[in-house]
């Protein structure tokens, strides 16, 4: 891949909590423009502290990560211009929708990231009701955040995200806590995101849309460190590496009423090649 | 690999536990769960009850940046109003807007008189005495210590001043609050110029009282779903009540971090930014002029009584 085509790049990422709890150890890999990559692994895997540090929110103890071939640091972000178009860029779904949709109306929740980015007011109406009609929650835009299902505040979440039109996409967990319905919506919008170009990096832990959301995994043991990455479909049929970071267990069985139907049991119920 | 070696009492059925309750003893539920369930669902009906915001009422009509300014007015005015005749005319009023704006005068009297006695009471109470305040005694509480007691004209007079005060003014807050939505409470604290940050930070606060709120109901409820024993053991209680506080803390900690982060990955460097604020109508300016005309009714009202 070429240096134009890689949009990050993770050298040898360490990370710890309180300089005592570690989250990422020696980690690294390159994401390439328009590539839609899925963090594979088991709770308190690091997952997420890898998106955090591609969204500049963390920074690792060891090693160092590159933006769009500028190295991303405390220093770098505190320069306003280099703030501005990072952030612009890269946007961050966070897992818990609670502590993203943080303003007094979904309005003003959406209109947050363009304001920061010191859009007019006239420019940020129409990137907000464009996004609002797009998600079709446009007629919640008056209401307040504890008034909207959890569904409806993963919407606002994406829409809040979207309004910046950023080229790289971060989601924590999306499909999390989502109703089946949320969730299809959900993998169908991340799909049509893809095809318009954005490059999309996703953890999660569900092996059961692994296929309709990412083209690549990246997966993660529970040591913290990087052990595999490859196409979505090689990794789903490695199972053995599957049950080594514990993302299935070897409870394999077969179904009384379908005999070639065989599963195995993981965090979702993941189809087995064969 | 995952392995699983279940116990064998887990295999067993509780035999000391009689499945139709027989054996069971009657207990009332625990005071002090009453009343935290109630003051929760009492806080989220409150909070969460707008509806009185969207009738079409006077008020309602009215733009947030006009009840606001307006409403300033009138409480600055009823705090330097001294006559009891003025105050009372001007609740009287504060009670006529509330029925025009579809309030209910019982509901309007009852939420504001909730109040009163709250904020004033321990205040005026020894005011209204010949103690504290001295002149013609005229309800007679008896001798203490060979000292005649009594409620003074003048103790009382100076009470119902406080008092009417207190609830004219109280009345002229729950107006705004309950003929606004908070977000366009909001938004009028921002065009009255009101600093952004403050602005951003009492929403915010706001905005995740909801959520803590579900916390501390989640634990509530997860702990009554396992309390089998006495809830009323008190020592148990104020180790619930400690170990929830320490817990809801933890957690309000870790939500505070996780939003600071979504504020930085959206670009949040310290400085708040909004949406602009419509123009003023002219709706607007009659209702502040109309603030502004009673406020020097009253005050000059009270300087021809006194």
């Amino acid at each position: 891949m070429s240096c134009v085509d890689t949009v990050m790049e993770l050298r040898s990422v360490s990370y710890q909590y309180l300089g005592r709890f570690p989250a990422l150890d020696g980690v690294s890999f390159t994401v390439g423009r328009g590539e839609r990559v899925a963090l594979l692994g088991a709770n308190g895997c690091g997952k997420s502290t890898v998106l955090k540090v591609l969204d500049g929110l963390v920074f690792p103890d060891r090693g160092s990560y590159d933006a769009f071939a500028v190295p991303v640091t405390e220093d770098a972000l505190e320069d306003d211009q280099f703030v501005t178009a990072f952030r612009s860029r890269v946007g961050f779904v966070f897992q818990n929708s609670d502590a993203q949709v943080f303003s007094p109306t979904v309005r003003e929740e959406v209109a947050f990231g363009p304001l920061q980015m010191g859009l007019d007011s006239p420019d940020v109406e129409r990137r907000v009701d464009d996004v609002l009609a797009m998600l079709e929650i446009a007629h919640l835009a008056d209401r307040a955040p504890h008034q909207l299902s959890g569904g409806q505040k993963k919407r606002v979440a994406v829409a809040s995200v979207l309004v910046m039109n950023p080229e790289v996409l971060l989601f924590d967990e999306p499909t999390a806590a989502l109703d089946p319905r949320a969730q299809q919506w959900l993998v169908a919008l991340i799909a049509e995101l893809h095809a318009s170009g954005k490059t999309i990096i996703i953890a999660t832990h569900d092996l059961d849309r692994l296929e309709a959301i990412a083209d690549r995994c990246i997966v993660f043991s529970e040591d913290h460190e990087l052990v595999a990455d490859g196409p979505t479909r090689a990794i789903l049929d490695d199972v053995a590496l599957l049950q080594r970071v514990n993302l299935v267990h070897d409870h394999a069985h077969v179904h009384a009423q379908e005999p070639a139907h065989r599963h195995l049991h993981g965090r979702g119920h993941h189809q087995l090649a064969g | 690999m995952i392995t699983t070696a279940t116990p064998e009492w887990l295999l067993q059925p509780e035999v000391a536990l009689c499945p139709c309750g027989c054996i069971g003893r009657r207990r009332k539920a625990n005071f002090v769960d009453k009343t935290l369930q109630n003051a929760g669902g009492l806080l989220l009906r409150t909070m969460f009850a707008e509806d009185a915001a969207t009738r079409d009422g006077l008020l309602q009509r009215c733009d947030a940046r006009a009840k606001l300014a307006g409403g300033a007015v009138l409480l600055l005015a009823a705090a330097l109003v001294h006559d009891v005749r003025v105050l009372v005319v001007l609740y009287l009023l504060t009670l006529a807007v509330a029925v025009a704006s579809k309030l209910g005068a019982k509901f309007f009297v009852q939420r504001v008189w909730l109040f009163v006695p709250l904020f004033t009471g321990i205040v005026v109470l020894p005011a209204t005495l010949n103690v504290i305040t001295p002149g013609r005694i005229v309800v007679p509480l008896g001798t203490w210590f060979g000292y005649h007691l009594g409620v003074t004209s003048q103790g009382a007079s100076s009470a119902a001043v406080i008092v009417v005060r207190v609830a004219t003014s109280i009345s002229l807050v729950v107006l705004l609050t309950l003929t606004t939505r908070f977000a366009d409470l909001l938004t009028g604290l921002r065009a009255l110029r009101v600093p952004r940050l403050f602005v951003l930070v009492f929403s915010m606060a706001y905005r995740y009282v909801f959520v803590l709120l579900a916390t501390v109901d989640d634990m509530y409820t997860a702990r009554k779903a396992r309390a089998v024993l006495d809830t009323r053991n008190t020592k148990r209680g104020r180790q619930f009540v400690a170990a929830s506080a320490g817990a809801l803390f933890g957690r309000a900690h870790a939500l505070s971090d996780e939003v600071h982060h979504a504020m930085l990955a959206r670009g949040f460097r310290g400085e708040a930014r909004s949406l602009r604020v419509a123009r003023v109508s002219a709706n607007d300016v009659v209702v502040v002029l109309v603030a502004v005309v009673v406020s020097i009714v009253a005050l000059g009202g009270d300087r021809v009584l006194r």
